[in-house]
């Protein structure tokens, strides 16, 4: 009894955590090793490892597909832009997260009273008013776009961001563990009957929205940091959206290793046809989403079950 | 028999690539540059990548790129970077660390520009810019990049004011694309047109995705200014167009930012397109610079299409530039930045010679279309038609 | 101000927007009543027949609204082959709806990324522009180009033709049972498969014909669709999914806050009046405008 209950906590806990920092420690390490451009790939692989759990927590749990997260990225990008000369970017990466998720919080509750494609569709119109308001407010303040320079170095954000990847996945894993967790889903089968059952639906999903937009905050941040060039119409792009939502599906979001598989297998494509031709990849990508929709509709993750069984 | 047929497939397909026999002896001059091929900036880039792809043909069809005397057939390595400035940067990265190339083409618009300056600047490697236009870039640090380009907005404005107002233009009304090179051109604008007491009349910002203009374009109409000067992108200049006439918005005189120099406004609008003027600061009717012709004949002959004035010709000069030098120092990166930096190079523009990170000879220009023609109309040291107001 | 606001040239701008709000919404609409498809390819579509009126122009000479019923064909042709393809084996497992409209959702946008590449890899990126039925009219007051006038009147046919389509034809009665009634139109014995066919041909073919009528008046890129899909998810969520009618409205209500809105307030503040309405409209009336069509 007490041996299975040590198994079961070294399967569920321990393990996931070993996993996960030796995946964190691959990657940095692995991306200091091989050279600048490496560096920048397992940056770009750490963002939207980060990302898409993140998108999983809120999204994968309940089922309420958000096409919107582009905006707690492009908060914590706007923060960091606007405020960089003024504060230290240690005290501006946390505080876009915090941004991010007040952000959330606060539009939560009248939003998720919206369900199925209507939620869809008013996450993503939200994204875009977002967007739109601050580009009048830059307008406004003359600043439509902006330099960077003096920003950290690729080795520096790519530490920063595997941080982030790491307290992602970890997040997502034991949130969907948790009785929280539990809850979600038990929201996601059937809102009504998890009411019934006693889940504080309402008070469950918002929470989940807002947590799930935190580290996208500081991820947005972080990624400011990267570019010398800044402007609202880029980090606040659907295409930022269309992509997490793309790479959690080749995944598969029913637990934690599929936004890493989605995010490994995509940036791995992208960087293998690169070379090659860029509308072939994306043509290729676009297969590839309708091919998995079709024939594994569990992602990546799925499939890796389906052959263990 | 069978032999003379394999030389023959070996013949075609060496045509196929490109690349001329005389040339295949040596070693292609590896050439990198990342353009947008998709996303945001796709549309716009081909204008660019096609003034690359016509020189390379003409360079290898003349039997290859002259490296200090050698002749060295010129070999692209070209990625996408999807209009995203960020990636564009660790392309470049790339292309220096692990596709060693030989030389480096500049990838499309001001973000990108930007960015990857930092990269050259790093790894010391000399590349000439093209189609970055922005006061930011001149917080480039110099040493090894240069942009040719003399649309920037603190000289487009004053040049502009000065032109409407030896016109004899007294009113203006201004309609603004909230992105940052019509914001950037606003901001420089408004004042220079103060100091020539052009009166503003009304001066209003749009969103990037408008779809209708038809409530402004009344206001305009209203207001009656002797100019509009519309600080378009490609997209709202079609619309602007399409509905100024349809109001009849006549005034003595129309100014659009971006848009009026692409092939395909000229073929929307035909004769309505003409009177329009826009930046630009190249021509092919100016007979002062014997290359602009034959390149627009070029251009037009391989594509099928008329060269984007603005951003065709700023590639195309980049790489005269850039095969000028090579020419004089070789490959070797300080004597090809020493040769960039002090040369004065024989460009489809005329001449260009570089003070610092900008081009020190090309006039802030503007042109307009006239019977279909792109005439330059401004600074009359180079203009080859004078300036048509109704 | 008020003579602006009451001036037959907002109007008629209104009108034009509105009529082809209207019809690229209806095409979408159409695809999810009957199949509860969300087609977020739909504005790919319209692009496709966009080059089809480009390239028929620029080849023959002839006017492409000659050539409209082919683009629409073209575009129908398209949508049918998806259907066969792709979309009849999801249809006819028994999937609940919520988990059609997710599926359908990302298998459109696999469908988006490649029609837009495949393009961009056929044609180039490079905008393409034609000149046709450019000369403008004069009509008191309000002055209309005639291409303008052309997609409006060709707009206004379709949205008409297809409301009496539906509401005459014991044809059209099927289509509009099986986006109410679901089971019981399978109940009562409509041929749902064929249904869904007419439906896709008339969803895809008035989006092709939407981008014919588009190409006289803009610049045609491969990537130039997306912005037309998000208006049409726009108006079809704004007037109720399903609701063809509901479609209708809040495709010329989104055209009315384009217009007169701006004129009130000011140009700069358009998308986000646009999209502030929209999220309002939701926030209040969480099915849309006139509520989702009955199940």
């Amino acid at each position: 009894m007490a041996t299975d209950r040590n198994r079961q906590a070294m399967r569920r806990i321990l393990l996931p955590l070993l996993l996960t920092l030796a995946g964190a420690a691959l990657l940095y390490g692995g991306g200091l090793r091989a050279g600048p451009y490496w560096q920048v790939v397992a940056l770009t692989l750490a963002m939207w490892i980060a990302l898409i759990q993140s998108w999983s927590i809120f999204s994968g749990l309940t089922g309420y597909v958000s096409l919107g997260h582009a905006v707690a990225y492009g908060l914590g990008a706007y923060l960091m832009a606007t405020q960089f000369r003024d504060y230290p970017v240690w005290v501006l990466i946390p505080a876009g997260g915090a941004l991010a998720g007040l952000f959330a919080l606060i539009v939560a509750i009248p939003v998720l009273r919206i369900r199925g494609p209507y939620f869809v569709i008013l996450t993503f119109g939200l994204a875009e008013l977002v967007k739109f308001a601050l580009l009048r407010l830059e307008t406004a303040l003359g600043a439509s776009s902006r330099l960077l320079f003096g920003a950290p170095g690729t080795t520096t954000l790519l530490a920063w961001m595997v941080a982030l990847a790491a307290a992602a996945t970890l997040l997502r894993h034991f949130v969907g563990l948790s009785r929280f967790g539990r809850g979600l889903i038990a929201i996601r089968e059937d809102e009504t009957a998890a009411e019934t059952l006693g889940v504080p639906v309402t008070r469950f999903k918002v929470l989940a929205f807002a947590l799930s937009a935190v580290i996208p905050g500081m991820v947005g941040a972080v990624m400011a940091l990267r570019s010398t060039y800044f402007e609202v119409l880029q980090v606040f792009s659907p295409t930022i959206s269309f992509t997490i939502v793309t790479m959690a599906i080749i995944g598969g979001s029913g637990d934690a290793r599929g936004p890493v598989l989605g995010a490994l297998f995509l940036v791995g494509l992208s960087e293998l046809l690169r070379g090659a031709s860029p509308q072939l990849y994306l043509i290729l990508l676009g297969l590839c989403l309708i091919a998995f929709v079709l024939f594994a509709p569990n992602g990546l993750s799925g499939l890796l079950d389906r052959r263990r069984k | 028999m069978l032999r003379r047929q394999l030389f023959g497939l070996m013949a075609g397909a060496a045509a196929l690539a490109g690349i001329s026999s005389p040339a295949l002896a040596t070693d292609p001059v590896r050439i990198g540059y990342t353009i947008a091929r998709t996303g945001l900036f796709a549309a716009a880039a081909p204008s660019q990548e096609q003034a690359y792809t016509l020189w390379a043909e003409q360079v290898n069809a003349a039997g290859g790129l002259d490296v200090a005397g050698e002749m060295r057939p010129i070999e692209f390595v070209s990625y996408d970077d999807e209009s995203d400035p960020a990636k564009a940067a660790q392309l470049y990265e790339r292309l220096i660390t692990s596709d060693n190339v030989d030389l480096l083409l500049a990838p499309w618009g001001t973000p990108h520009h930007l960015n990857v300056a930092g990269v050259v600047e790093r790894y010391g490697f000399p590349m000439v810019g093209n189609t970055a236009a922005s006061v930011m870039i001149r917080e480039v640090q110099p040493g090894n990049i240069w942009f040719p380009t003399s649309a920037i907005p603190d000289q487009i404005g004053p040049a502009l004011a000065q032109m409407l107002h030896e016109a004899g233009i007294q009113s203006v009304a201004i309609l603004a694309n909230v992105l940052p090179y019509s914001q950037e051109n606003l901001q420089f604008l408004t004042p220079a047109l103060q100091a020539q007491g052009i009166e503003i009349l009304m001066s209003e910002n749009y969103p990037p995705d408008i779809s209708d203009m038809t409530p402004l374009l009344t206001q305009v109409r209203a207001a009656e200014p002797d100019a509009v000067l519309a600080l378009t992108y490609p997209a709202d200049a079609f619309l602007y167009t399409g509905q100024a006439r349809e109001l009849g918005i006549a005034p003595h005189l129309q100014f659009l930012l971006i848009g009026p120099t692409i092939d395909a406004f000229g073929k929307a609008f035909g004769p309505a397109a003409d009177g329009i003027v826009t930046l630009a600061h190249w021509s092919p009717e100016q007979e002062a610079w014997p290359r602009a012709r034959p390149f627009f004949d070029a251009y037009v002959a391989r594509f099928d299409q008329e060269p984007d004035y603005l951003d065709s010709a700023l590639a195309y000069m980049s790489v005269e530039i850039l095969q000028q030098a090579v020419a004089q120092a070789g490959l070797d990166h300080d004597a090809l930045r020493a040769a960039i930096a002090n040369g004065t190079f024989d460009t489809i523009n005329g001449e260009v010679r570089f003070d610092g990170v900008q081009n020190a000879i090309t006039p802030t220009a503007f042109v307009q279309r006239q019977d279909g023609r792109m005439q330059l109309v401004w600074p009359p040291e180079i203009a080859t038609a004078p300036l048509v107001t109704r | 101000m008020l003579d602006t606001l009451l001036s037959g040239q907002l109007l008629f701008a209104a009108a034009v927007l509105g009529a082809l709000y209207a019809l690229i919404g209806l095409g979408l609409n159409l695809v999810y009543g009957t199949m509860r498809l969300l087609n977020i390819a739909h504005g790919d579509f319209l692009m496709l027949g966009a080059y089809g009126a480009f390239w028929w122009f620029t080849l023959t000479g002839i006017s492409p609204l000659i050539a409209l019923p082919l683009i629409a064909a073209g575009g129908a042709g398209i949508g049918l082959a998806l259907y066969a393809l792709v979309f009849r084996k999801q249809l006819a497992t028994g999937l609940a709806p919520a988990v059609i409209e997710a599926r359908s959702l990302l298998l459109f946008f696999g469908v988006s990324v490649v029609i837009q590449n495949v393009t961009a890899l056929l044609f180039s990126a490079t905008p393409r522009a034609y000149r046709h039925l450019d000369t403008v009219y004069q009509i008191g007051q309000t002055a209309m180009t005639g291409n303008r006038i052309a997609s409006l009147l060709v707009a206004l046919a379709i949205l008409g033709g297809v409301l009496v389509f539906l509401n005459r034809t014991l044809f059209g009665l099927e289509i509009k049972a099986l986006i109410q009634h679901r089971e019981a139109a399978r109940i009562v014995g409509i041929n749902v498969s064929r249904v869904q066919i007419v439906a896709i041909a008339l969803g895809f073919g008035s989006a092709a014909i939407a981008g014919g009528l588009l190409s006289m008046t803009e610049q045609v890129t491969p990537f130039m669709g997306f912005r037309f899909t998000i208006a049409a998810f726009v108006v079809i969520i704004m007037g109720g999914l399903g609701n063809i009618l509901g479609g209708i409205v809040a495709g010329f209500l989104l055209a009315v806050i384009e217009i007169y809105a701006v004129t009130l307030f000011s140009a700069e503040a358009r998308s986000i009046l646009i999209y502030g309405a929209f999220v309002a409209i939701l926030l209040i009336s969480p099915q849309g405008l006139l509520g989702r069509a009955r199940r």
